[in-house]
């Protein structure tokens, strides 16, 4: 029964979103099991992109369990310096640690949990990216690319936004960028649309593809069209009637 | 990818293709376009040219801050790259610590050590290592170079550790007092244990089992041994714990107990974290389980679910996988493909093991223990290992029964291990060739399907990372292969998809030795009666032919075959995501191939759920341009357009593709482990891919296999017979009988004389010297004039060759195997104690049957007859005991029962009852009892029938059991068919056994060379090498190489031949012979490890210290460094193939289409086709182009050379072997302008033998073509017979352009045969008009290319046929 289902589902999304804004503090168990971690950033020249989701900057120790600072103050200071490379680093983090205590854990998303991160919350990380690089960065910019111009070819879309590279074959072939001197740290003229924030492929293309057909995106998708609803959408609410088509997104989610 | 679009690609050897040419016109059509776009072959390789190019500096940790610390430097060499991170990770620690010491650390990975530079850099670090770790050493060169390197420091290092690797390198392992240089030598109960095991499967096995019997082997050891051996084996715990605490405890065991500045530091370390040895584990799961129930349970509970993936139908996969790789959390590209699956809908049980041995594991997890029943629907592998024994010692037959319990379809993906994704990427070979051995190979051999390299390794951190595309096509190819499994047989789609070659309505439905359309039919009807939905099939295999192809004996007019769909455009482009690369080659959709100029048009019929259509042809066939330069490497539009219709429009839940072979396993792209470009796995899509292969062709089903992940179902060639004789040849035999019954009477003359006259009407003149007509004889020379005749005959007459056309699911009657057996019994197998039946009844008579040999290869009579009663007698003994096992329907019935009451006491067997009425009355009777029970054997395998078995248990998602391809002759194993066939383990050949054949054949060849050559050795042989020849006699030609240049091999601890060592000038008793070797393109797939092999054999040879008139690879190699200003190693390049990914010389091509101007033109497809080296110092560039030496190597070379390693493949049934002939050419070549000896040699029978070239083509055309035995079984099988005919005559053609050693009569019989008799010529025209047509064409062309020298009354007859053939087609009424 199709109510059912949308009670089961949206529960847990409630209860996530509450949470995730309440026990910050689980990261420190995280950086216990981010075995990797130093292996990158002590030495990493040439570093596969895919080195990159398991692991976590040192310096970002800003998430303290303190009380009324905003968990996306951090991720808002870097993308207000335009210290891009920062602030990829935190969205990953924050996106670890909006998936839950398991996923903290384990030190990256499964696909499965991005159904527990709250559209809001992603709303707010994407408005942030979009914000600060006058549109160009972002999930939602990523995902028109993917939809749009890939038709959800992820080949397809890793080259638009330039996280793979040609190879010098005469059949023409791509490898993934190495993670992080092959990318592009700054907004200029060359950096193609999409470029930030990185989601890698290390596991797949899974998660990227939860992310991008989470309803928090779908909204966003609306949103184009009528540009007056933008307002409504950046409180950040869950408005009843969307219900409707999260349930559709959901789906689309699991039955390629 | 450098190789896809540069190198020329074409047809595998005959599939042929033809458009219809003007009849006298040669000249090749559409010449205006093609471009001429450059012959450039790119290499890959850069570099040091090795594979991989990665170095070691990427994992050299110095520590930051020494602080006077002791400091200590570990140097490790691994195979997996895994261990990379957790090592690094765990001595960043040590070092942030700054305790007792600090570390410095360098690993290397084995690989890498092939390179001169870095072997360098390793001996160096050794030298003032205090630590050296090894692991998983198991490639044989390298081990040595590592043991070399690490012995000569062993002593002053403080400890040395050594985990599960060839004993070589075990043999290092030292911990104080703790040594095990003894290893494999040493009596102690310690060493014993490593002894006993090592029979068994697994050495790491044994090393697990070890570890667990620690306390037991501790008690026999003295107390100070004890403690070292504790903390060696605490070593093992914390190296398979391999997580980075455990690591980190190692290295501080290690150093703190063994480097003297530490000893008093008192470095205290926590035990090994141990991790279950086996069990399931899920990335999301609490826990690793070692109770599948349990894991089901958390599996049901688990809130991420959705409501599909909880469905209690949904599909479920095994996955089996490798502990190191979780415990050290190198675990990304395993969630990537469970993430894949789940996101599919798909549950998983993610099992995995630490040992080698999963067969135990696979019960454990995967099959319910209540019903015996699987949990899942397929497995997959992600270990890329055999099942049973990893890299070391595999145990096939317990994976085999193991996979046989489980029941579903097995599927051995790959991980990249010695390259870095980027090297794989741009590597035209695709996988590295020691992966293909251990990873592609050894799974084949238990039956694993599907070598889809689904994760990459980073070449920083040594990390795996998924290929999203891949893991993408893994996982939905699974669960595609689950469904089958799952849905039921009325709901199943089947696209059978058939072939045609040349692309001509005459030819569709061609497959070797099968009749397709008959066993369609017969395949349909059983599934029919296994409640598949095959509705509106029609009562006859003959009017499904004409259903599919409208109108088979194009009476009327009727163009063109049955279209099932039309396809637009924008269909096809919506549908084919890759549609768009092809038009660089073909332009843009939908082309002029399989169209109407609108729409994409494919070409079948559907009845039900059963969809059968015809497979487009590569579509460059007949266009000499891209035949030459073909870098239109791509699949057209309409043959893209097919598979987009099965796959997503017909929506086929699984492919069948109908016999041997198609073009789509031969499509572009890497050799082995296809990448997201590789069009045979572009094409194939997510369908699964079953394949019904010819049993006796393993090496092109293995490339079907890898390419384009076929799961291949044996069939049986038809039942060999005996040629016979006919005609004059007939004659000839009766004579000589009565010349043995009437020699003394005085009309011995006479007689003789007549024998003279009739031989020469049959042309026996060539073979047989025969004196002149009315010479005066002696009784000597006329009975080895007679003697010399009746060998001849003899061997016409017992020629084995398949008669007719194999129907799926009609096994041979038990009379039919009665040759077969014969064949069977004329060997000798030593190993299994059995003699041969010629050799038994040879000896009741007092002779060695190799002498009866012999003496009737000579001539002499006596020995010709006693060969001829041996024949017989092993004839009839075999039949007596055929009839008593047959009931009268012709079935075998029970042959064990039959035996045993056969075998009973107080009777007389029947062929014991046979033989007493010969003169072999007092032949051995136990020999003969154990010969028989073997017999008997083979016979229930013979005429099982398991082909529609099988194609059944493939289609419902069951194991289909793998079994060798080859000749049932030799190896009785390929029988019963129906089996997944596979090659062999290509590291085991050439075996001792194919080296004593190999060593027969080459003296033999150079004896009879010398005979034709004024008694000189030649300097040079040119030969080639074949896959299925190699499979099948377990390397014999590979050995004859080996043997001309005078080396041999020398297996390792494993039995894998890796290595060979010159055997000296004083053994050899003759010059090195030098070589030019042409390996076929499947040659090059399977071995291309043995081409390695061969080409360090040259090179070794070209640099021995020897005079040069005694080693004639020196000495050609020499002249020619000073000629082309290179090194002489250099200069000695003998190896040669294609450019990877591209197969034959397609001079078969453009002798089936007629579209060749000259032989030159042949000769310059053949060098710029054939001339690509393998150079052992730059494996990692794949095949070069080395045209001038190839050419320079060519013209030395006195005499060419090929083997013949099967009955019923000879000379003119394929189209390879002339493909590959490069007598004409070496002609050119040679400075001298002589034309080089060319021999054949036939190891088919217990007698080997060496012929020439023309005498072999001759025996070919009397057994075969000129034979009304064969061709009379051929027409049996009307349609597809009449294209047998036309194939052997253009065949034979294709002898004449390569070699010119094709007599003009056999032309001309042919001509008398199939022209001149209006019969004949009738029963053809009727039945399959097209071939008809091509056979007309053909004679006129041997005409007009000066081949055939005959009538113009001949001619006109031709040329009057072929316009009134043509008419006919047309359906233009007279």
């Amino acid at each position: 029964m199709a109510t059912t289902s949308i009670q089961y589902l949206y529960k847990p999304l409630l209860h996530h979103h509450h949470h995730s804004f309440t026990t910050p503090d689980t990261s420190l168990q995280f950086f216990k099991h981010l075995t990797t971690t130093t292996t990158i950033t002590t030495n990493s020249t040439t570093l596969k992109l895919f080195s990159s989701l398991s692991s976590s900057p040192t310096t970002t120790t800003s998430l303290t369990p303190s009380t009324n600072t905003s968990p996306f103050d951090t991720l808002a200071e870097h993308l207000a310096a335009a210290n891009f490379r920062q602030a990829d680093e935190e969205t990953r983090r924050l996106l670890i640690e909006l998936a839950g205590e398991a996923a903290q854990k384990r030190g990256y998303v499964f696909f499965s949990e991005v159904q527990f991160i709250s559209a809001a919350d992603l709303r707010a990380i994407d408005r942030l990216w979009r914000r600060h690089s006058g549109d160009r960065f972002g999930y939602s910019v990523q995902r028109r690319i993917w939809e749009r111009k890939a038709r959800r070819d992820f080949t397809g879309f890793f080259i638009r936004v330039g996280w793979m590279k040609k190879l010098d074959t005469e059949m023409e072939q791509y490898n993934y960028r190495a993670f992080p001197d092959e990318f592009i740290w700054e907004l200029a003229d060359n950096t193609p649309e999409g470029h930030l924030p990185l989601t890698n492929a290390l596991r797949g293309t899974q998660l990227l593809a939860n992310i991008f057909t989470h309803p928090a995106f779908e909204e966003e998708m609306e949103e184009e069209e009528g540009e007056e609803k933008e307002e409504v959408e950046r409180k950040g609410e869950v408005k009843p009637k969307e219900r409707p088509k999260f349930i559709k997104s959901f789906k689309q989610d699991y039955s390629f | 990818m450098a190789s896809l679009t540069s190198i020329p690609f074409t047809l595998p050897p005959s599939s042929l293709s033809q458009k219809q040419l003007f009849l006298h016109s040669f000249l090749p059509r559409k010449l205006a376009h093609s471009t001429k776009r450059g012959f450039k072959v790119r290499c890959a390789a850069v570099g040091n040219g090795l594979f991989t190019q990665t170095k070691p500096e990427v994992r050299r940790i110095l520590p930051e801050n020494n602080q006077g610390l002791p400091r200590v430097k570990i140097v490790y060499v691994v195979l997996e790259a895994q261990y990379q991170a957790s090592l690094s990770a765990a001595v960043r620690a040590l070092n942030a610590d700054r305790r007792h010491a600090s570390f410095e650390v360098v690993g290397y990975l084995v690989e890498e050590l092939r390179d001169v530079e870095t072997y360098e850099s390793f001996c160096e670090d050794l030298k003032d290592a205090n630590i050296f770790i090894g692991s998983l050493i198991f490639v044989e060169e390298l081990a040595l170079k590592v043991k070399d390197a690490v012995e000569k420091e062993r002593d002053r290092m403080d400890a040395v550790l050594v985990f599960p690797s060839m004993p070589e390198v075990m043999r290092l392992n030292k911990l104080g007092s703790f040594s095990m240089s003894q290893l494999g030598q040493s009596k102690s109960p310690f060493f014993q244990l490593f002894k006993r095991r090592k029979q068994s499967a697994g050495f790491a096995e044994s090393m697990l089992k070890l570890v667990r019997t620690l306390p037991k082997v501790l008690k026999y050891l003295p107390s100070d041994k004890a403690q070292d051996a504790r903390l060696y084996i605490l070593s093992l715990q914390f190296w398979l714990g391999g997580s980075p605490e455990n690591l980190q405890n190692f290295v501080k065991m290690i150093a703190g107990s063994y480097v003297p500045e530490l000893k008093g530091t008192k470095m205290e370390y926590e035990d090994p974290v141990l991790f279950l040895d086996s069990g399931i584990w899920h990335p999301l799961a609490p826990c690793m389980y070692d109770d599948v129930k349990e894991y089901l349970n958390w599996y049901g509970t688990r809130k991420d679910a959705n409501e599909k993936l909880k469905s209690p139908n949904a599909p479920i996969i095994g996955l089996i996988l490798q502990r190191s790789h979780i415990v050290t959390g190198d675990d990304s590209h395993y969630v990537a493909v469970i993430m894949e699956l789940e996101s599919r809908g798909a549950k998983v049980i993610p099992i995995f093991s630490g040992g080698l041995d999963f067969s135990g594991p696979t019960q454990r997890y995967l099959v319910d223990p209540v019903t015996g029943k699987p949990f899942v629907h397929a497995a997959v592998s992600l270990t890329g290992f055999a099942l049973v024994g990893g890299p070391a010692r595999q145990d096939h037959p317990r994976a085999i029964e193991a996979l046989r319990k489980l029941d579903v379809p097995y599927i051995v993906a790959l991980p990249l291990v010695f390259q870095t994704t980027e090297e794989w990427l741009i590597s035209s070979l695709g996988l590295h060739p020691v992966q293909v051995a251990l990873q592609v190979a050894l799974p084949e051999l238990d039956g694993g399907m599907e070598p889809i390299v689904f994760s990459g390794r980073d070449a920083r951190t040594g990390k795996s990372h998924a290929l999203h595309k891949r893991v993408e096509q893994l996982c939905t190819r699974a669960i595609r292969w689950a469904d089958l499994k799952r849905k039921s047989k009325e709901e199943k789609k089947v696209a059978i998809t058939v072939f045609s070659f040349p692309p001509d309505k005459g030819n569709v439905g061609t497959a070797a030795y099968l009749n397709v359309f008959a066993s369609i039919f017969s395949v349909l009807q059983g599934l029919k009666k296994d409640g598949y939905d095959v509705e509106g099939l029609p009562d006859t295999p003959e009017a499904l032919i004409e259903d599919v192809i409208h109108d088979k004996e194009a009476k009327f007019s009727s163009p063109n075959l049955n279209v099932a769909y039309k396809m637009s455009v924008r269909e096809y482009q919506n549908l084919t995501p890759y549609a768009s690369a092809l038009e660089e080659s073909w332009g843009k959709p939908p082309g002029n191939l399989n169209s109407d100029g609108e729409h994409l048009l494919v070409y079948g019929k559907q009845y039900g759920n059963v969809f059968i259509g015809v497979q487009p042809t590569f579509g460059y066939e007949g266009d000499p341009m891209r035949l030459l330069f073909s870098k239109s490497a791509s699949p057209h539009h309409g043959f893209a357009a097919y598979y987009s219709f099965v796959e997503k429009i017909f929506q086929a839940d699984a492919v069948l593709h109908f016999g041997t072979h198609g073009s789509l396993e031969f499509m572009p792209g890497k050799q082995v482990g296809m990448s997201d470009v590789c069009y045979p796995d572009s094409l194939i899509g997510n369908i699964p891919n079953i394949y019904y292969y010819a049993a006796n062709n393993p090496s092109e089903a293995t490339i079907a296999k890898r390419r384009s992940y076929a799961n291949t179902i044996s069939y049986l060639t038809p039942p060999a017979e005996n040629a016979g004789l006919y005609k004059g040849l007939k004659q000839l035999s009766e004579l000589i009988s009565s010349y043995q019954s009437l020699k003394d009477t005085g009309r011995g003359p006479q007689i003789v004389s007549s024998i003279i006259s009739t031989a020469k009407q049959c042309n026996l003149d060539k073979d047989v010297s025969l004196p002149e007509e009315g010479e005066e004889l002696s009784v000597t020379e006329r009975d080895l004039v007679v003697g010399k005749v009746y060998s001849k005959i003899m061997e016409i007459e017992s020629r084995l060759l398949p008669c007719g056309l194999h129907i799926i699911g009609e096994p041979p009657s038990a009379l039919e195997a009665v040759a077969t057996l014969v064949n069977i019994a004329a060997l000798d197998r030593p190993d299994e104690g059995i003699s041969s039946l010629p050799g038994i009844l040879a000896e009741t008579v007092g002779r060695n049957i190799e002498d009866v040999y012999r003496g009737s290869d000579k001539g002499v009579l006596a020995d010709v007859q006693l060969l001829r009663e041996i024949t017989e007698a092993s004839r009839g003994s075999i039949t007596a005991f055929v009839d008593r096992t047959t009931n009268k329907k012709g079935q075998v019935v029970d042959v064990a029962e039959k035996l045993s009451s056969i075998l009973g006491f107080g009777l007389m067997e029947p062929w014991v009852q046979y033989l007493s009425k010969t003169k072999f009355i007092r032949a051995d009777r136990e020999k003969l009892r154990t010969l028989f029970e073997f017999l008997g054997e083979c016979l229930k395998l013979v005429v099982a029938d398991n082909e529609l078995g099988s194609l059944k248990q493939a289609l419902e998602g069951s194991y289909v059991e793998p079994g060798p391809g080859g000749d049932p002759i030799r190896n009785p194993k390929v029988l019963p068919t129906g089996k997944n066939i596979h090659a062999l383990d290509p590291q085991s050949i050439p075996t001792a056994a194919a080296m004593e054949s190999a060593k027969v054949v080459v003296e033999r060849l150079l004896e009879r060379q010398k005979l034709d050559n004024g008694g000189r050795f030649p300097e040079t042989v040119a030969l080639v090498l074949w896959g299925t020849d190699n499979i099948k006699t377990y390397g014999e030609s590979l050995a004859q190489v080996l043997w001309m240049i005078g080396v041999r091999p020398v297996s390792d601890t494993f039995g894998r031949v890796n290595r060979v060592e010159p055997v000296s000038l004083e053994e050899l008793g003759r010059p090195r012979i030098d070589v030019v070797v042409n390996c076929s393109g499947v040659f090059r797939d399977l071995f291309i490890n043995q081409m390695n092999l061969l080409d360090r054999a040259v090179k070794m040879v070209a640099e021995l210290d020897e005079p040069i008139d005694q080693n004639y690879v020196k000495k050609h190699a020499v002249e020619q460094a000073a000629e082309l200003g290179v090194t002489v190693r250099e200069a000695a390049t003998r190896v040669f193939s294609n450019a990877s990914g591209s197969y034959s010389s397609n001079v078969n091509l453009a002798v089936e289409n007629s579209s060749w101007n000259d032989e030159k033109q042949l000769q310059d497809m053949y060098l710029s086709r054939k001339s690509f080296a393998f150079d052992c110092d730059a494996p990692g560039a794949g095949m070069t182009e080395k045209r001038k030496v190839f050419e320079m190597a060519l013209s030395t070379a006195d005499a060419t050379f090929q083997n013949l390693d099967s009955s019923e493949i000879s000379l003119t049934d394929v189209s390879h072997y002339f493909d590959s002939d490069p007598t004409n050419l070496v002609q050119g070549l040679r400075k001298d302008g002589r034309k080089p000896a060319a021999y054949v040699a036939d190891t088919t029978t217990a007698n080997a033998q060496v012929r020439t070239l023309a005498e072999t083509v001759r025996l070919d055309a009397r057994t075969k073509l000129l034979n009304p035995k064969w061709y009379e079984g051929m027409m049996k099988c009307g349609y597809e017979g009449v294209r047998e005919i036309e194939k052997r005559l253009t065949n034979t053609v294709g002898w004449s352009a390569t070699s010119g050693q094709v007599d003009n009569w056999v032309y001309e019989e042919a001509n008398t045969t199939f022209i001149k008799d209006e019969e004949m010529l009738k029963r053809l025209m009727e039945t399959n008009p097209n071939s008809f047509r091509k056979l007309v064409q053909t004679f006129l062309e041997a005409s007009g290319r000066g081949y055939w020298d005959t009538s113009e009354e001949n001619l006109e007859r031709l040329r009057e046929l072929y316009s009134e053939v043509e008419d006919k087609i047309e359906g233009i009424e007279r």
